[in-house]
């Protein structure tokens, strides 16, 4: 209870700074009305411990005699240029107005401004300071400082008057924080599932911005779908890689981009799909553009969606950091989850768990044909998906995917298919150099590699 | 008279306690619903003609000027001749007694003029520095016109009218040997017919007094003895329900001569200031509504710094000269009433938007912390933060309500010689039209199909932002309309907001003072 008087021994006298009854509040998160009173408090006791040490201005609000009594309707003075009206006397209606007056005073002017209140309806102090007032403008800076300190839950505590009507729409990208940190005790347990989820099944939508659940409804078949296993082999590896480690090192950029979203996206949407619906299907590329919200073309931000229901406020005014602090410690774990899955799926790799249930699996062919296999070297051909840049007619530079055979020459070992995975993995030049760096990592990569490749 | 011995026994000024006093207060909700009357297309055309609006304008109206001009003057026999009706301004004869409805012109050497513009060969036009259009030396002619030809109209019943340019009236009298009307009598269309309260929305106090008894029980149970007697029932609260009406916010990045006013206002609508029963008061002001001008000037810059500058430019504009202190500011003032009061914010002539009538919404990218609150894109239900256009119509707590920014009424101001500026917006209503001087003096979008300034129906509460002057008046109709006209006050001039009770159109004001 006594420790405003400590706050403000330290912050008035000793620091010589103005505290107003909003800051007082926020400081020691009380309300604003026992600030006031705290403030009344310490400006007693200190005075009379040793006068004019703390100067107090007060809040005074009520009705001036001098104004209230006055009519303020205009007429017109002019007596030749009158609106004529279907009403005789419409000058007559200029009407007595009530005027509250809310004035900040300054203790030593108190006595004599009070003098020109009929009534006073509430008095309280406003600040403390150890100086006398004379520039009211200065307080404006303490006001500036409490906007600062002005959290929802501060808010919450000072006893501002609330309002359980308040609407307010959720945004994607950039505050859509306010839903991860809405999310936020369910959603640690929750996203590492769906982590997973996302990364064994829905690769390619992963890196998408804003695969949204409703794509679930419409599931369509991913572009690579015609790939033979091999390469979708060498993608899950890729995937892999890519999947727990992006998230883990590539936060902050993310963020800084705001709404336009990308892998935070994917990460807050996906949290909240599972959360929804626990049997989530993979969002699919081409399920994107179905399962975003409606656009409007009026320029307005597209990226902000109603909210489901009224959100407390409180929730929004999380601090960044504490929403990227927060992604943070969500990655990680979830790196950790992932290794650990890493080996897991190492041996059940060939298994075409990748592909979502609804897809229609490709039919399963041979990729390798073995020439010879001779000193413990196998030699041969086999079929791998090659990546290939080229010019469209528009002149945009157009990556597509094209079956084509390679030969290879590998350890006998090499055959045996969970290895084969690794090594067909490594086989494209960009996809090598990455599995080479991932290794001491079991198959985990560097997220760097992946985003330099595009 | 007061004391210092009369507040010594106040709440606030004894020993802190302990207790809370008064809990967490909910506020009134605010039933409110805005009309979209002049939201302009989002990709319109600008290569019509303005003399559209003249002659929709007059469409719109005649019918009702004409009714009122029949039963007048249906039959009046003045020096043995009796009154007829003319369709047409051309179809005056000389010598008969007629009567003959058409859009007022103001002809005034003071006032812009196109076609001296374009006689010039100046085709972009300079905003207007004039303070007024009026001049004394009787040079000023009133013209009656429609789309058949005008006629000059003398007589001196024209002194006893506000008379502007737009708006439309009906005369009675005769044309004299020189051509010019000599009118003997003079009416307008009045008042349009006033809609019932609550039209357009329902009132929710049934489910408000749930929810607040609910929440008042709630509290009382928490902290005992406290407002167990006298909780924030939905009775009393609807009772005193009001709305903050503030015009001409000017935040400023320079001038912080009322940075205080501004503090200490947020404080006061969030109802942090003040003590318990003054706060539950405040807890009934459910919207606060900005009638324009939330952005102050911007500073002229001295003739050398700008031709330094010059040399800086890249594209045509300096980023150096932007300021976004401002917006930034009136952002921060928004975002933090927000979560305890919905606001209306109508643009005003220092506003970013558009600065032809009607001034379409200030968009929401200018206040990235309040954004939030704003409806959805394409949505017809009103945000929280409604940045609508002004002028502005809607109907709040079942009145139907009319606001504007101010230009309208500073426009009609320039035009006479008066300083009624309350006769002046009586006078609007009178004319059913807004904003009779757009197209002519008052920038407006030229519209083409529909009239909007035209007011087909009378609102119970119209209010103009940005005056130099608080005033109020109640005026009248024929038919038993009554409006309630506010002229809101700049905040930056005056310090003063105007409340409004939503139950008895009752005004009250405001003042902060900080010094």
């Amino acid at each position: 209870m006594d420790d405003y008087k400590k706050f403000l021994t330290e912050n008035v006298v000793a620091e010589d700074k103005v505290i107003t009854y909003r800051l007082l509040s926020r400081a020691l998160k009380i309300n604003v009305n026992v600030a006031k009173q705290m403030l009344y408090d310490f400006h007693k006791t200190q005075n009379e411990k040793r006068p004019g040490v703390v100067h107090a201005t007060y809040l005074v609000y009520g009705i001036k005699a001098s104004t209230g009594a006055v009519s303020r309707s205009q007429n017109g003075a002019d007596g030749d240029v009158e609106m004529a009206s279907s009403m005789p006397d419409a000058e007559s209606l200029a009407e007595v107005v009530p005027t509250f007056t809310l004035s900040l005073i300054p203790e030593e002017q108190l006595k004599d401004a009070l003098a020109d209140f009929e009534e006073v309806s509430s008095i309280h102090v406003y600040s403390v300071g150890p100086h006398p007032t004379k520039d009211m403008a200065l307080l404006a800076d303490v006001a500036q400082e409490v906007l600062t300190l002005n959290g929802a839950d501060e808010r919450k505590a000072s006893g501002t008057i609330a309002n359980s009507h308040v609407r307010q729409r959720e945004r994607k990208g950039g505050a859509s924080v306010a839903a991860a940190v809405a999310a936020k005790p369910a959603l640690k347990p929750s996203v590492k599932p769906a982590l997973k989820q996302e990364a064994k099944e829905s690769k390619p939508s992963f890196f998408k911005p804003a695969p949204s659940s409703t794509s679930t409804s419409a599931p369509e078949p991913a572009p690579p779908k015609v790939k033979e296993e091999a390469k979708s082999a060498q993608q899950s590896a890729e995937t892999e890689k890519a999947a727990p480690s992006a998230p883990a090192k590539k936060p902050t950029p993310a963020l800084k981009r705001g709404g336009s979203g990308g892998i935070m996206q994917a990460f807050s949407k996906a949290a909240t799909k599972v959360k929804k619906e626990a049997t989530s299907q993979p969002a699919t590329l081409s399920g994107d553009d179905s399962s975003v919200q409606p656009l409007s073309d009026d320029g307005e931000d597209d990226s902000e969606m109603p909210l489901p229901k009224r959100r407390n406020v409180t929730e929004m005014s999380q601090s960044k950091k504490m929403r990227e602090e927060e992604l943070r410690r969500m990655m990680e774990d979830d790196d950790e989850e992932e290794e650990q899955d890493e080996e897991e799926k190492a041996a059940s790799e060939d298994e075409p768990i990748e592909e979502p249930p609804v897809e229609p699996e490709p039919p399963k062919e041979e990729p390798e044909v073995v020439t010879a296999s001779s000193g413990g070297r196998r030699r041969g051909k086999r079929k791998i998906m090659r990546k290939k840049q080229i010019m469209d007619d528009d002149g945009y530079l157009v990556t597509i995917q094209e079956p084509g055979w390679e030969s290879f020459s590998e350890d006998e070992v090499a055959a045996k298919p969970k290895p084969k995975v690794a090594s067909s993995a490594a086989a494209p030049a960009p996809a090598a150099a990455k599995s080479k760096k991932s290794e001491p990592k079991g198959s985990q990569g560097n997220i760097m590699s992946f985003f330099s490749k595009k | 008279m007061v004391t210092l011995e009369d507040i010594a026994d106040s709440s606030l000024l004894q020993k802190p306690s302990g207790q809370v006093a008064g809990g967490v207060l909910d506020r009134s909700e605010s039933n409110y619903k805005s009309l979209h009357t002049f939201a302009l297309e989002k990709d319109r055309p600008y290569q019509q003609q303005f003399a559209d609006i003249y002659f929709l304008r007059l469409t719109k109206i005649k019918p009702a000027i004409e009714e009122i001009a029949t039963t007048a003057w249906e039959g009046t026999v003045i020096g043995g001749e009796t009154a007829k009706k003319v369709d047409r301004v051309l179809d005056v004869r000389q010598g008969e007694l007629c009567w003959v409805t058409g859009t007022v012109y103001m002809d005034m050497p003071l006032k812009p003029n196109i076609l001296e513009d374009v006689a010039k060969d100046r085709w972009i036009s300079a905003p207007t520095s004039m303070q007024q259009y009026f001049s004394d030396d009787g040079r000023d002619a009133v013209m009656l016109e429609d789309d058949s030809g005008r006629i000059r109209l003398i007589g001196d019943v024209l002194k006893s009218f506000f008379m502007v340019t737009g708006c439309i009236i009906a005369v009675m009298g005769t044309e004299n040997a020189n051509g010019e009307f000599d009118v003997i009598d003079l009416k307008f269309a009045d008042l349009a017919p006033q809609p019932e309260r609550w039209e357009l929305t329902e009132p929710k106090s049934s489910s408000v007094s749930t929810q607040q008894k609910k929440q008042a029980n709630a509290k009382s149970n928490k902290d005992e003895d406290v407002e167990m007697s006298d909780g924030p029932s939905s009775s009393s609260g609807l009772g005193s329900k009001k709305i903050a009406l503030v015009s001409g916010l000017e935040f400023s990045g320079e001038d912080t001569s009322y940075a205080m006013e501004l503090n200490l206002l947020l404080e006061y609508l969030l109802g942090e200031a003040l003590d318990p029963a003054a706060q539950k008061e405040l807890a009934h002001i459910s919207r606060l509504v900005v009638a324009g001008n939330s952005i102050a000037p911007e500073h002229k810059t001295t003739a050398e710094e700008s031709a330094e500058k010059k040399a800086h430019k890249k594209y045509g504009y300096d980023s150096r000269s932007y300021n976004p202190i401002p917006s930034q500011l009136f952002d921060e003032f928004l975002s933090e009433l927000l979560p305890t009061m919905p606001v209306t914010l109508l643009p005003g002539v220092l506003d970013p938007a558009n600065s032809s009538y009607p001034q379409q919404p200030i968009h929401a990218a200018m206040l990235p912390k309040s954004r939030t609150y704003t409806a959805i894109p394409g949505t017809a239900e009103s945000g929280w933060l409604d940045s609508v256009t002004n002028p502005w119509e809607a109907e709040v707590e079942g009145w139907r309500v009319l606001g504007t920014g101010g230009q309208n009424l500073d426009d009609v101001f320039k035009y006479v010689d008066s300083d009624d500026r309350l006769g002046m917006m009586e006078a609007m209503c009178r004319w059913r039209c807004s904003a009779p001087t757009a197209p002519d003096t008052l920038w407006s979008y030229p519209f083409q199909e529909d009239e909007p300034f035209v007011m087909k129906q009378c609102p119970h509460l119209y209010f103009v932002g940005s005056q130099p002057e608080f005033g109020t008046r109640i005026i009248e109709g024929p038919d038993g309309q009554v409006v309630r006209l506010i002229l809101v006050p700049s905040f930056s001039a005056t310090r003063e907001i105007v409340l409004v009770d939503t139950e008895t159109l009752d005004v009250s004001i405001l003042k902060i003072s900080a010094s």
